[in-house]
């Protein structure tokens, strides 16, 4: 049974504001899911029936398009994301070693949140800034040239 | 000694080159200024056409000809996508260009838009671009209050709109067709061409879709002319290009030069050669999508036909140097597994080759791999390339058929031995 969410006001008039500049409510779909986490946990059942509502369009498809993109948390995560490239560049200057520290110091593998909910470790694919590879971000913040040194004090520095 | 040319990165180390006046005190919009005040539109197209400018995300289609492509006497609204979905391996370019001088990217933006007659511009951003996408918003607005943007600008008669829209996390998204079903709330799948979004794009109407970088270079082309932009390069790749050097060179960065360099020079003049004393092994001319080349291979002219010859492609100029120290096995399976979480599944070859490709390595690397998998890879590429919607799948095969052609020797004594690769974290797609 889907858990009945009212979308936050925020992001209602977030999306009022912004449906003027499309031909069609739809269009709005992946930005209006992506602005939603700002707002809510992750992109519950709920929320997105919610959403569905707002922008005309069918559940399912909802869902289908949320379960595409990487951005959009389908299930609950830590109150930070910790996205670590994993790919050609970041490898070549050592990304595993960064990767296995990470791992070390917060207790969870990839793909996993912390005991106290704190983190969601994930790695992903090439974040464009591979002239200072290795790189991770947490958050919305990007960590260049990151050495396994460097681990325990990026994590302090989110909140 | 190769010199760098500096055309889209003109700015760089000026600072705030980001904010308004900053990037008006150093000429900008004065291509924008000169193209309404004194060119109709056609002689926009023409321009830029005689330019030679070639689109800079990868297929070097020429700029001007696909502009010239959209119908003018479409009855209805056309639309510009710029490219900003960078997400080729070992591509940063255009987090640069959005990051440092988002007015460079937004005047090539109008005069396309005025040239070609399109009522709104698009800015489909890829979606950790988060301070990028801030820096573009924060630029429209002054250029909205600049009337540079919206209704009449600069008294001209012509209008013309921008929205940054965010992606989500998708590689397949910067394919241009899947860009627009991705714009339009769909999965980021891709559509047959033709027709192409020339006539029929975003929303079915007329589209232009150019990359960041293509589209900050048409001020500088419009400002100093078509010959001047003809006069860079070589004789069929003319200009610049910005290079993003990234991998085992001692100084990785965006290096912008002129068509027609040795590879070689960018790699040692520019980005001070391979890092620590080591030798070069091979490299990606192009992105992770483009066939390696050989250590042998680096005094190749850095051009589309050049390379080409060589038996790569140029790409999105993302040159990834690897040094003689490399698991060329494990930095392929690194690559292939990419291509394997990102295909979209929409095309069978794609979606399941890239992942038999993948199984294959992993089991090569956890020391289980058969003599005859190599045949097997090779036979997967074949039955890959060319056989979907979009290149993706033509891009998935690069490395690895490169790889086994250059290096078969290190498969073969992965296999043999049953060498075990030791991994440092296991990987989990999400």
């Amino acid at each position: 049974m889907t858990v009945s969410v009212q979308l936050h006001p925020e992001l209602r008039k977030w999306v009022e504001e912004r449906l003027s500049r499309y031909p069609t409510r739809r269009s709005l779909l992946v930005p209006t899911l992506m602005q939603a986490q700002k707002y809510h946990d992750y992109a519950s059942p709920g929320l997105m029936q919610a959403v569905a509502a707002l922008l005309d369009v069918p559940e399912s498809e909802v869902m289908s398009v949320a379960s595409f993109y990487t951005l959009i948390a389908k299930h609950p995560v830590g109150r930070h994301i910790v996205q670590v490239c994993h790919n050609v560049s970041c490898y070549l200057r050592g990304c595993d070693e960064v990767i296995a520290q990470l791992e070390e110091r917060l207790g969870c593998k990839v793909g996993e949140t912390t005991e106290d909910g704190k983190f969601t470790l994930i790695t992903v694919e090439c974040l464009a800034a591979c002239g200072s590879a290795p790189v991770m971000m947490v958050d919305e913040k990007l960590y260049e040239n990151v050495t396994p040194e460097q681990i325990d004090r990026i994590l302090a520095e989110a909140d | 000694m190769t010199e760098l040319t500096k055309v889209v990165m003109r700015l760089d180390g000026v600072a705030d080159a980001h904010r308004l006046d900053v990037y008006e005190a150093n000429g900008g919009y004065s291509a924008l200024r000169k193209a309404l005040g004194e060119m109709k539109p056609q002689e926009v197209i023409d321009e830029v056409k005689a330019s030679g400018l070639r689109g800079k995300g990868g297929a070097g289609f020429p700029a001007g000809l696909k502009w010239s492509f959209v119908p003018q006497d479409h009855p209805g609204p056309k639309y510009l996508a710029c490219n900003a979905d960078e997400g080729e391996p070992g591509t940063f370019k255009d987090r640069w260009i959005i990051e440092n001088n988002p007015h460079e990217m937004i005047e090539g933006c109008i005069i396309c838009a005025y040239a070609v007659g399109l009522s709104h511009i698009y800015v489909y951003c890829r979606g950790e671009f988060y301070e990028g996408k801030r820096k573009i918003e924060q630029a429209a607005k002054e250029a909205y209050a600049k009337g540079y943007l919206g209704e009449n600008i600069l008294g001209s008669g012509f209008s013309t709109h921008l929205t940054v829209h965010t992606g989500a996390g998708s590689y397949e998204c910067g394919e241009e067709t899947a860009l627009l079903t991705s714009m339009e709330g769909g999965r980021g799948h891709p559509k047959i061409k033709p027709p192409f979004p020339a006539s029929e794009g975003a929303w079915r109407k007329p589209t232009v879709i150019n990359n960041v970088e293509t589209l900050a270079t048409v001020p500088a082309v419009i400002t100093q002319g078509a010959q001047w932009h003809a006069g860079m390069g070589t004789e069929k790749s003319k200009g610049v290009k910005m290079v993003c050097v990234s991998g085992h060179v001692e100084r990785p960065g965006i290096y912008e030069v002129e068509f027609g360099v040795p590879a070689s020079g960018i790699i040692n003049d520019l980005a001070g050669g391979v890092w620590k004393g080591r030798q070069l092994k091979g490299y990606f001319p192009g992105g992770s999508s483009t066939p390696v080349l050989p250590a042998e291979k680096a005094d190749v002219l850095y051009d589309y036909e050049s390379i080409a010859e060589a038996g790569s492609m140029l790409g999105s100029g993302a040159l990834i140097a690897f040094d003689n120290e490399t698991d060329v096995v494990r930095m392929a399976e690194v690559i292939t597994r990419f291509y394997a979480w990102e295909s979209c599944g929409k095309c069978t070859p794609c979606r399941e080759g890239t992942r038999w490709m993948l199984q294959i390595y992993e089991r090569i690397l956890n020391g289980g791999g058969r003599m005859d998998d190599l045949e097997l890879l090779l036979s997967i590429c074949n039955n890959l390339e060319f056989k979907s919607f979009c290149p993706f799948g033509d891009a998935a095969v690069g490395v690895v058929r490169s790889t086994i052609n250059l290096y078969r020797d290190e498969y073969e004594e992965y296999i043999r031995e049953h060498k075990v690769y030791r991994r440092r974290f296991v990987p989990v797609k999400h």
